[in-house]
């Protein structure tokens, strides 16, 4: 059942929130032991919660589709009260005094909080393979990894705790999860929705999005979260549109910009071919594909990793000093933070201006871009290479050198799924639109989910057995 | 990679040596490859930094 389905239950009375909640919280506790992607389940609350959104529904107080509806926050979001670790040891113990904007948002929307996702420590790194909390695993194939720094809410949304998670994403880190767990990933444009209260990575390459398991479901989120934040710097004040996609969604018209270059190199043939299959169904519903050239995407990663290398070790300045505090990956990066100059950070935020001048040409010959969201399926868990194309490439790099770039530009993503590996395992179709246009990502993205028809859930038998 | 070294040391980086010798490679290519690219930024050009006087301070 979609997070809308849900919605329409309860309106019309077959399901209240309570039962939704019970039979979350019922989901948890029968999985979540070897899934292991809470940190931290807020079962009273979640039923107290319930209860008022069903007393509210039955006096008549909607609050939109995510009344009463059950979901969770990755444990970088503070929430007032309750414990919020970023994954790490050094805030294993932190209770924020207040929400932080998101949470303000959905708790407005009526959301039932159930819980705080597992997560990669301090939201660096794409494996979730967490060395405080324990490693979350893929509901695909237990011994995966769910891809990260998302991977708990990944898990979470996939495996059927919760009709949606929040994620944040610095370098991919609600989309490559999305890819490897067979669900929806969406990282609004920079500035959509407000960072406030978040535990922060990087301060100018933090987005905040939500995983669902439908794109409908996603912009029902989207709806809730987005809009202006005088208590976040970057905040936008662009307009808020509807983004709920009109059913059917229409993308006769649309022209879709397939990249000659970068995006389809070294990827996993099944990965090429799914997208591509993809592309070709949007021209079956009206949208042409048109071959474009991208800019030196390469470059723009360059350019990324510099900016986080340095944002993300200023950041935890205070704490370099307790190295035990760290698991090794995340502190290799924060020692790597040290060595960037001044003078390369700030001429790296330089190029990013010009990349992103020169990114929007592109907008010209194509409405949106398809792409691969990872040029693999989920490795396995405690892999450091992956071998493509006869190619040997380390599992963080190549997991982000397709959705890097789109952090530096700030551009929107989604991420959606779109096929299976020959193991089964879920594949993920990356579209990228221009600033501020999630209404157009998310219509286009609707229309192929509608065409494909997959909603991908994992083999339950795996889930119970193991 | 003594490189590394001499820089870890001389601003005083608390860095184990076999950490230093593990992220060289990594900071070399990556270096090698930025470089060159901030190299041809127009003087005129400003960093996509944010920051608005007057907007009141963050709360946190």
């Amino acid at each position: 059942m979609t997070l809308l389905e849900a919605a329409a239950a309860l309106r019309a009375k077959r399901v209240s929130s309570s039962e939704l909640v019970s039979a979350s919280l019922a989901r948890i506790a029968a999985l979540d032991e070897r899934l292991n992607s809470f940190i931290t389940v807020t079962g009273d609350s979640a039923r107290r919660e319930a209860e008022r959104a069903d007393r509210e529904l039955a006096g008549g107080i909607d609050r939109g589709p995510l009344h009463g509806i059950p979901i969770a926050l990755k444990d970088v979001f503070c929430t007032k009260g309750v414990r919020t670790t970023c994954g790490s040891k050094i805030f294993a113990d932190h209770v924020p005094a207040r929400d932080a904007a998101v949470v303000e948002k959905l708790t407005a929307a009526g959301a039932v909080l159930i819980g705080k996702t597992n997560m990669h420590e301090l939201a660096y790194g794409i494996t979730s393979n967490n060395p405080h909390w324990g490693a979350v695993r893929n509901p695909w194939d237990l011994e995966r990894i769910p891809g990260g720094s998302s991977g708990g809410s990944a898990a979470a949304v996939a495996a059927g705790m919760v009709f949606a998670a929040m994620g944040s994403d610095t370098g991919g880190s609600i989309r490559i999860p999305a890819s490897y767990c067979g669900c929806v990933g969406l990282k609004p444009t920079f500035g959509r929705v407000s960072r406030f209260g978040v535990l922060p990575l990087d301060f100018t390459l933090d987005h905040m999005g939500p995983l669902a398991r439908s794109v409908r479901d996603a912009a029902a989120v989207l709806n809730a979260i987005a809009g202006f934040d005088p208590r976040d710097e970057s905040s936008s004040r662009a307009p808020v549109p509807d983004f709920m996609p009109p059913e059917p969604a229409s993308i006769a018209g649309i022209r879709i910009g397939l990249p000659e270059n970068h995006y389809f190199d070294a990827v996993d043939e099944a990965v090429g071919r799914a997208v591509r299959r993809a592309a070709e169904l949007a021209e079956t519903l009206g949208a042409r594909a048109v071959p474009v050239r991208v800019p030196d995407i390469a470059a723009i990663n360059t350019v990324g990793r510099i900016i986080l290398l340095a944002e993300a070790t200023a950041a935890m300045t205070p704490y370099l000093d307790d190295r035990a505090k760290f698991g090794p990956d995340v502190l290799a990066l924060l020692d790597q933070g040290r060595f960037v100059t001044a003078t390369d950070y700030v001429n790296a935020q330089r190029l990013r201006r010009l990349m992103r001048q020169e990114f929007d040409a592109i907008w010209e010959q194509a409405d949106c871009l398809f792409t691969p969201t990872t040029p693999i399926a989920a490795p396995r868990i405690g892999e450091t290479t992956v071998e493509i194309d006869g190619q040997t490439e380390d599992v963080r790099l190549a997991s982000t050198r397709l959705v890097r770039a789109l952090n530096v530009l700030g551009l929107p993503a989604i991420s959606l799924p779109c096929g299976f590996d020959p193991r089964g395992l879920p594949l993920g179709l990356q579209i990228v639109g221009p600033a501020f246009q999630e209404a157009r990502l998310l219509r286009i993205a609707a229309a192929i989910e509608d065409a494909l028809g997959i909603r991908p859930c994992p083999p339950e038998e795996g889930l119970a057995q193991r | 990679m003594d490189k590394w070294k001499l820089i870890a040391a001389a601003s005083r980086f608390d860095i184990p040596e076999e950490e230093l010798n593990r992220i060289a490679p990594v900071l070399e290519a990556l270096e090698a490859a930025f470089r060159p690219l901030a190299k041809n930024i127009p003087v005129e050009t400003e960093p996509a930094f944010i920051f608005h006087a007057g907007n009141g301070e963050r709360q946190s």
